[in-house]
């Protein structure tokens, strides 16, 4: 059954996506900032796993709860440095700048450093659920690491959906990303909110990089191109739109896994981004896609 | 007692409070092309020199950038592929076909004009984050090409046999390529330069700033971000085609995501507004990627680090923590020689001066009324243009309806208003009132009905095009390009270069001329002392008396005002009537207005409209007796 | 100081710290001094219209006081200095400020608008809708009870006012500070706007609205700080 498990496949992918395309998305609502180095974030929590683990020896859950902790702690970090001097000065930066070059910067950064601390090859964190693909009964196979993908995205998704509707720190978050000044009004510190997003953005991309990377294998540079997948997933909500993206997210992962299964390998990539770019340039509007960025 | 700021004297004109560059564009491209020069003469085969070219090289493409990106904010992905694609064009020209690189370079530049053009036309329809969504995938879709593509080089890449300069000897060659790169830069920077110094680079700044208030007022917004990805692409292709000839080998890294990163990581460390500052930005880099092993190996974290910094401590990279120096500097020097001068600086007259914004900044009701309105130039100018055909209305809406979602916001709205005088247009909040205004402007689309200027049909017509036949507005919130003088702010309205293209801005200028206008303008007012003065430090009624000088700066026939009142005092308001008095003479004004005292004062037929329906039309004085309008709003 | 309405207002006991105290603060935007030196107090209780011309500093006053913007001087409430630019230590200390221009979430319901109001006394949501605050905030606005699914950015201009308001009361404010609540309102609207803060005037909320034009304020409120170039007198 091919097409199903091009389908599956894709959906495995394409939650990765959707994950942090969402992550994006809520984290632009509060700080108007597109958080670019997602996907770098999920390399670290590849590749330091893979490190700690395979290369000294660590016991794995060790492993796992270090780089996680280190990733928190490097992400508070940039958020107490370089993200207070731009925001929270007595300059406050905004527009393009702002939006998009820190993170690139940043994103530089964290692929040079794990150029240095990893190499250059390509590895990937150990599988966490070991064992034989599951079987259906009409030919479907998942991997389990597949699972594993959906299982860590669904229950992320379901824990900030309940968040968002049903508590009152939830609809203070949606309240930073809707009005700033009218949320710190109310007392609400936006600040805290922004590097609480952006510390927990950082280690649930970590996470995902743990449980993702014995599918594909991760190298330095692997962190890239899942971040502009996620942008340009989160793009399709207007980068407002965590629900949209989320769909988009998922749409891009199966459109790429049935191009790569039907069309062919080698252009599977070429193709999506052509079919994704006619797309946002034929209906920018039903995109999300509101008003032009000024700044 | 605070001392208060110096202001110029009355008549004389302040500087625009943001000079752009110190020397003019034929300055800055002689001083890149003097030190190219001299690098060139004696250090072309040395380290040094190859270096430098290597950075002119890319400068070619940032310089673009500049223009595109930084200025005019239209942030597109796509220049290092057509970087890719004049590098690679000429090696295939040069390698295939044996054309010699210099030839093959203008063909490939003049080629990816075109290509621009069609790729153009249908990305900049989308705009601000759209489009940066819409271009990036350029990049990743040409990087998935070029490595299937074997005759390409696949993902190695192509080599050239001949150079830009063929000579025999190496270091004759490497002269010669230095050389001519010199030269490419030096007409590159000039004309960049010369672009955003014109009256159609005021146009880009507003266009990039906000978009729809630039076609509200006149800019041609399509085609000027069409002409900016074609410049930008050119550019771009340009350097590819310079970098090809002169390293002799196209990697495919040249047209990675990582390479277009690299390009803009240059251009915001320059100084993403500044010319010189692109070029700046690339010579750092260059330098510092080639600087030591270690450096080269781990140039991701150099560049994350270095960009970084420099933007934290300036947005507006190496050049913006240049010129912020450089005013220090002065306003140092300034102020020791006032000092020297003796006593403080002059006080304002007027209001008793604590100091604050309003008694520094403002004019005094003595200033207006002594504009002398009637007689002056401007006025006189303004008459002959407003006014119609001779007993026919001048703005008919028929049957104008619009619906939002599911709401009727208009629902077949009539008017009709001649050529001069003061109507108002009144009724409750959410009664359709700023959108009726937008109908007559243009930037509301209606779904039935018609609306008729001078007889003629302008219901479809955008924006733009309603600017230049006469209908000029203003807006509910504040709509002033921060940053800017307040003569340039006004001047925006008065550019003449609308339906010139991009390239005549090399050439001539006529920024001079629409400043002028401006100046006219305020001083009809009796603004003239505001005009150096940067938007952002004013307080809200001057702001809103600068929206208004823009709007009538470009002397319309139609002025369509929404709620010029809002946030004014009493005295403030007094004066907003003597001016509105006035200009009622002259032109046809349409006011929205929830100051109903005021309306009934100054106009001289009144609409009044609820849920969407046109339920009073008539004097004020019928409009105070009316049962209808006093169930509606109270408080004549 | 003039008293032209002949509301009476208890006097306050004169041990009691006066709710608002402010010393010498100055509010500058760069170069430009919108505040100079002002200094009155505000005792509980009152009802207190600052008033004067627009652009003089009327509402950086209340944004210098609530610690939206740096300010320069002394400002007490209820007896604690306030730090300069700590808008949650006021809404803490019982200080709420009801924004010009609203500042609602458009995107989120006029419910959920209301009750982020409880934020600065609770994070329990569950405490929040059972709060006697959140039910006078809605009992004050009848007019919003078939609204208050609604976005909030789909209201009208005189809803949002009330959502606005009913926002600020449901921080338990000791002290209601409203700048403008009737910019861009047809009369009729404002009519009901103030007469729900004359309401919450007399349940015992101190009261502080800045106003342009004195005639509406002045009919609830007992005493007037005028603003003219900054200078509050």
């Amino acid at each position: 059954m091919k097409f199903g498990n091009l389908l599956i496949a894709g959906v495995v992918t394409g939650s990765i996506y959707a994950v942090f395309a969402v992550c994006i998305a809520v984290w632009y609502r509060v700080s108007n900032i597109l958080n670019l180095a997602v996907g770098d974030f999920a390399m670290v929590g590849a590749l330091g796993v893979d490190y700690l683990f395979r290369v000294d020896s660590w016991p794995l859950p060790a492993a796992i709860a270090t780089t996680l902790a280190i990733v928190g702690a490097f992400a508070y970090g940039y958020d107490q440095v370089v993200l207070r001097l731009a925001q929270d000065g007595r300059r406050r930066q905004e527009g393009i700048v702002i939006t998009f070059f820190f993170t690139f910067a940043l994103s530089f950064f964290i692929d040079g450093v794990a150029k240095i601390l990893f190499g250059t090859d390509v590895h990937a964190a150990p599988g966490l659920w070991n064992g034989n693909s599951l079987t259906f009964a009409t030919g479907l196979h998942l991997e389990r690491a597949g699972l594993l993908v959906l299982g860590c995205a669904l229950i992320s998704g379901l824990m900030f959906a309940i968040y968002i509707r049903y508590t009152l720190s939830g609809k203070a978050m949606e309240a930073c990303g809707e009005n700033n000044l009218g949320a710190r009004i109310v007392g609400i510190d936006t600040r805290q909110y922004r590097r609480i997003i952006f510390v927990g953005t950082a280690m649930l991309a970590a996470v995902f990089g743990i449980v993702e990377s014995p599918i594909t294998g991760y190298t330095f540079l692997s962190g890239a191109t899942i971040s502009v997948t996620g942008f340009i997933a989160a793009a399709y909500g207007g980068f407002q739109k965590p629900g949209r993206a989320l769909v988009a997210g998922i749409a891009i992962g199966i459109l790429e896994a049935l191009l790569g299964g039907y069309v062919s390998t080698q252009y599977a990539d070429t193709l999506m981004y052509g079919i994704l770019a006619a797309l946002v340039l034929a209906r920018p509007r039903a995109m999300g896609f509101e008003s032009a960025v000024g700044g | 007692m605070v001392t208060s700021k110096v202001t110029p004297a009355a008549g004389v004109r302040a500087r625009p409070a943001r000079s752009r560059s110190l020397r003019g564009p034929l300055g800055t491209s002689g001083l890149v092309v003097a030190a190219g020069l001299i690098v060139m003469s004696f250090y072309a085969a040395q380290y040094i020199g190859s270096v430098v070219l290597l950075a002119f090289t890319y400068a070619i493409v940032t310089a673009g950038m500049a223009v595109q990106i930084g200025f005019s904010q239209q942030i597109a992905f796509s220049q290092s592929v057509f970087m890719g694609l004049g590098a690679y064009g000429v090696a295939v020209l040069n390698t295939n076909l044996n054309m010699p690189s210099l030839l093959a370079a203008l063909a490939v530049t003049v080629a990816s004009g075109l290509v621009a053009l069609v790729l153009g036309s249908v990305v900049t329809r989308a705009s601000g984050l759209a489009l940066a969504v819409a271009t990036i995938m350029l990049p990743l879709i040409a990087v998935g090409y070029l490595s299937s593509a074997g005759y390409l080089g696949g993902s190695v890449g192509m080599p050239l046999t001949g150079s830009l300069w063929p000579a025999s000897s190496p270091q004759a060659m490497a002269v010669g390529n230095g050389m001519i790169t010199v030269a490419v830069i030096g007409v590159v920077v000039f004309v960049a330069s010369r672009i955003l110094s014109s009256d159609i680079g005021l146009e880009l700044y507003v266009l990039g700033v906000d978009e729809r208030m630039a076609a509200a007022m006149g800019v041609s917004t399509p085609r000027r971000k069409l002409e900016l990805f074609v410049l930008g692409s050119m550019f771009a292709a340009l350097g590819g085609a310079v970098y090809a000839g002169t390293q002799l080998f196209v990697p495919a890294t040249l047209v990675d995501p990582t390479a277009e990163l690299s390009l803009l990581m240059m251009l915001f460390i320059g100084g993403r507004r500044s010319i010189l500052g692109a070029v700046a930005g690339a010579l750092i880099i260059e330098y510092v990627s080639g600087a030591s092993t270690w450096v080269s190996v781990n140039i991701l974290v150099v560049e994350g680090v270095l960009i970084t910094v420099v933007l934290l401590v300036d947005p507006e990279g190496l050049a913006g923590i240049v010129s912020s120096l450089a005013a220090r500097l002065r306003r140092a020097r300034r102020a020791g020689g006032a000092a020297a001068d003796g006593g403080p600086a002059p006080a304002c007259t007027g209001h008793a001066s604590a100091g604050t914004g309003s008694a520094v900044a403002g004019v005094t009701p003595e200033e207006v009324a002594a504009a002398d309105r009637r007689t002056s130039a401007f006025g006189r100018s303004w008459q002959a243009r407003a006014g119609g055909r001779a007993g026919a209305p001048l703005l008919e809406c028929t049957g104008v309806t619009k619906d939002y979602g599911g709401l009727r916001v208009l629902d077949s709205i009539g008017l009709s208003l001649p050529a001069r005088g003061l109507f108002g247009l009144c009724g409750p909040n959410g009664a359709g009132k700023t959108t009726l205004l937008g109908v007559i402007g243009g930037s509301v689309p209606p779904v039935a009905g018609r609306v008729l200027l001078d007889g003629a049909d302008i219901t479809r017509l955008p924006p733009q095009q309603r600017f230049h036949l006469g209908v000029s507005r203003t807006f509910q919130a504040v709509h002033l390009i921060a940053g800017r003088s307040v003569l340039d702010n006004v001047a925006v309205s008065c550019l003449s270069s609308h339906r010139s293209s991009l390239a005549a801005g090399i050439v001539r200028s006529r920024l001079a001329q629409a400043r002028d206008k401006a100046a006219e303008a305020l001083d009809y007012l009796g603004m003239g002392r505001l005009s150096g003065m940067e938007v952002s430090t004013l307080t809200l009624e001057n702001q809103r008396m600068v929206e208004f000088a823009r709007a009538i700066a470009a002397r319309p026939r139609l002025l369509l005002l929404d709620e010029p009142a809002s946030g004014l005092s009493e005295p403030q308001r007094e004066r907003l009537k003597e001016v509105l008095r006035t200009v009622g003479d002259m032109t046809c004004v349409l006011l929205v207005e929830h100051d109903l005292g005021l309306v009934a004062q100054i106009t001289e037929r009144i609409f009044v409209l609820a849920s969407g329906q046109l339920v009073f039309e008539g004097s004020p004085e019928e409009f105070r007796n009316s049962a209808v309008v006093s169930s509606l709003l109270v408080g004549l | 100081m003039t008293a032209p309405a002949p509301l009476p207002a208890p006097p306050p006991a004169p041990t009691a710290p006066p709710a608002l105290s402010v010393r010498g603060m100055s509010v500058a935007y760069g170069p430009v001094v919108a505040v100079h030196d002002a200094t009155f107090t505000i005792a509980e209780g009152e009802a207190v219209a600052i008033t004067g011309p627009n652009g003089n500093g009327k509402s950086s006053i209340l944004m210098g006081i609530a610690g939206l913007t740096a300010r320069r001087g002394d400002v007490e409430i209820f007896g604690k200095p306030a730090p300069p630019r700590d808008v949650m230590w006021t809404a803490r200390r019982g200080l709420t400020l009801v924004p010009e221009r609203r500042q609602l979430y458009p995107k989120l319901s006029a419910a959920d608008n209301i009750i982020l109001g409880c934020y600065s006394w609770t994070r329990s949501i569950a405490k929040a809708r059972k709060s006697g605050a959140y039910a006078f905030a809605l009992e004050l606005f009848p007019d919003l009870q078939p609204h208050l699914a609604q976005a909030a950015g789909t209201l009208s201009g005189g809803q949002q006012q009330m959502v606005a308001i009913a926002r600020g009361l449901a921080s338990k404010p000791r002290i209601l500070a409203v700048d403008e609540p009737c910019l861009g309102l047809a009369e009729a609207v404002s009519k009901r706007v103030y007469q729900a803060l004359s309401r919450v005037h007399a349940e015992g909320t101190t009261l502080i609205v800045v106003e342009e034009a004195p005639k509406r304020a002045l009919q609830i409120c007992t005493r007037r700080v005028e603003v003219r170039n900054g200078i509050a007198s």
